[in-house]
């Protein structure tokens, strides 16, 4: 019974590994591409389903139960109860479009943000400039690190917007931003600090200001050292927005649980669930080592 | 350079008045007085932690002076509000470690700064860069990347990139200490033919041979002090100063 489950999930998961494999060799592919490809493999997800449903739905089914007994019926009946029936699919759909959404704006605002601060922070270290600024930022890394995310996101919602009416998913991106902009600007801070204080000392030298100094030769030198801890900070963050349906958010988690709840099986669609989320690591990971590969033929 | 405050040969270009630097309680400039005038080759020697370098870092205020002033063309660049950048234009730097971007080409690094502060245009920072190549003998090398040089041809580019500037004064702190043997002799000649055409050049450095063929002056620093200004020929074949033939003697034998 295991074994056949087994199987099958492994045929549900195929065509997106097939999905990443090709992101991976894809060598046009770039940064700014990567969420393209997420929602390519969204859909070859959508594509299992559809899949499935002429299956159900037409002569194959037939076919599948006569030829292999009891068993693998079973299996198609479950998949159909779990996702087909009633168009189950969609929770998943719209919760995989949720999450898309505010990982992607969470990691726009963290990236910005957590850049910002760490320059505030280096800026502070090395010229002794904007200790206002420096504090507010300590204190934010301090605080954004120092309580779950789970209760920001709450505080966020239920507290500070409160007696507005707002949109979930945005108060969602606000919530997983700005707690990523802590962490990215530690990772940020420590990939400046890893520059040779020389090449700030030549910016100087030759009369360039700080920011000059930073844009040009600093952070793009920084950035590449940096990039396999953002790319982990970013993984991270995905899983994080797994949390979002404590408020009442339909997101991929919250669909696969939604589907739980009416189908009274757990097994599969959290399965799905999983499968979804690893798979858009997969291809997040892919993008990462792509990226960092073509910074690397700067030099040699 | 305006106009109004341009130095003739032989003047004035810079004034270190008392000196002192400490990090923390360790004095390492105390009380240092000297000029530099426009077209002189100095070469600073001393014993190391002899506070040699940290004097030639002070001159562009990458050390910034625990007391004292230094005169750079008329302007006391130690007080505050003085636009330091704009003086560090006119200030070119070579380090011991060269500190070329890594990230950049060698064309790059040199047209960065000129065109970033609206010297030149692009075209014309890139034409500049070529020419400057072909001077330090390293056109072939205009498209290849800091990592790809040889520490020779580093420094060389690093001087290239320095001189992009137009710089009134050269400052060279241990230009050749990180280099293989070999190529000290690449650089060298590079930085003999700029004093030969009239470069202002202050050098720290371990090369007696540059300091005594090349500089105009020799100046010796221990403790902090600056215990011996005079020219090379009087410093080495005649030195009055008690540490200074010890020094000789420890690095002549």
């Amino acid at each position: 019974m295991f074994f056949i489950i087994k199987t099958n999930t492994a045929a549900v998961a195929q065509p997106e590994t097939a999905a990443a494999n090709k992101a991976g060799d894809d060598s046009l592919m770039k940064k700014w591409k990567k969420i393209t490809v997420v929602l390519l493999a969204a859909a070859a997800f959508a594509a299992v389903f559809s899949v499935g449903v002429s299956a159900l739905q037409g002569g194959s089914f037939q076919l599948l139960s006569g030829a292999d007994g009891d068993l693998q019926p079973e299996i198609l009946q479950r998949l159909y109860d779990n996702f087909i029936k009633d168009d189950r699919w969609k929770y998943l759909a719209e919760g995989l479009i949720n999450t898309l959404i505010i990982t992607f704006f969470a990691m726009i605002i963290g990236t910005v943000v957590g850049f910002l601060m760490a320059i505030i922070r280096v800026a502070h270290d090395k010229n002794g400039s904007v200790p206002v600024l420096n504090v507010i930022a300590k204190l934010y890394i301090t605080i954004m690190r120092g309580t779950p995310v789970m209760i920001q996101l709450l505080i966020i919602y239920f507290v500070i917007f409160a007696a507005v009416d707002i949109d979930k998913v945005l108060v969602a991106i606000i919530a997983f931003g700005i707690n990523s902009a802590a962490y990215v600007s530690e990772v940020v801070r420590s990939g400046i600090m890893s520059i040779d204080n020389g090449q700030f000392e030549a910016g100087k030298s030759l009369g360039l200001g700080f920011p000059t100094t930073m844009i040009h030769i600093i952070l793009p030198q920084a950035f590449k050292n940096i990039l396999p801890a953002l790319g982990n900070e970013f993984i991270s963050l995905l899983k994080e927005t797994s949390i979002s349906g404590y408020i009442g958010l339909m997101d991929l988690t919250r669909g696969g649980d939604y589907i739980r709840s009416v189908t009274y099986e757990a097994f599969l669609p959290l399965i799905a669930v999983a499968l979804i989320y690893l798979a858009i690591v997969i291809l997040l990971s892919a993008g990462v080592s792509k990226l960092e590969r073509s910074l690397k033929k700067n030099e040699r | 350079m305006s106009d109004d405050n341009i130095v003739k040969n032989g003047e004035v270009l810079i004034r270190v008045e008392e000196l002192y630097k400490s990090f923390g309680d360790n004095k390492v400039l105390d009380g240092i007085t000297m000029e530099i005038k426009k077209g002189e080759v100095i070469s600073v020697i001393g014993p190391s932690g002899c506070g040699k370098s940290t004097f030639i870092r002070s001159l562009n205020l990458l050390e910034e002076p625990t007391g004292g002033s230094i005169i750079f063309e008329g302007t006391d660049i130690t007080e505050r509000g003085v636009d330091i950048r704009s003086v560090r234009e006119k200030i070119g730097m070579v380090f011991q470690q060269f500190n070329l971007f890594d990230n950049m080409t060698v064309k790059k690094n040199i047209m960065l700064a000129p065109v970033k502060l609206k010297l030149l245009t692009k075209a014309e920072a890139e034409k500049k860069a070529m020419e400057l190549l072909e001077m330090v003998g390293l056109a072939d090398k205009a498209d290849q990347y800091p990592s790809q040089l040889s520490g020779g041809q580093k420094q060389r580019v690093a001087i290239a990139r320095s001189l992009a500037m137009n710089p009134d004064v050269m400052l060279f702190d241990e230009p050749t200490s990180a280099l293989d043997p070999e190529m000290v002799g690449e650089v060298l000649n590079i930085m003999k033919r700029l004093a030969k055409e009239g470069m202002t050049m202050v050098v720290v450095t371990h090369e007696m041979g540059f300091a005594r063929e090349v500089s105009t002056r020799t100046i010796f620093i221990d403790g902090g002090k600056i215990q011996e200004d005079d020219t090379p020929d009087v410093v080495f074949n005649n030195p009055k100063n008690e540490r200074l033939r010890d020094f000789l003697k420890s690095v002549l034998k």
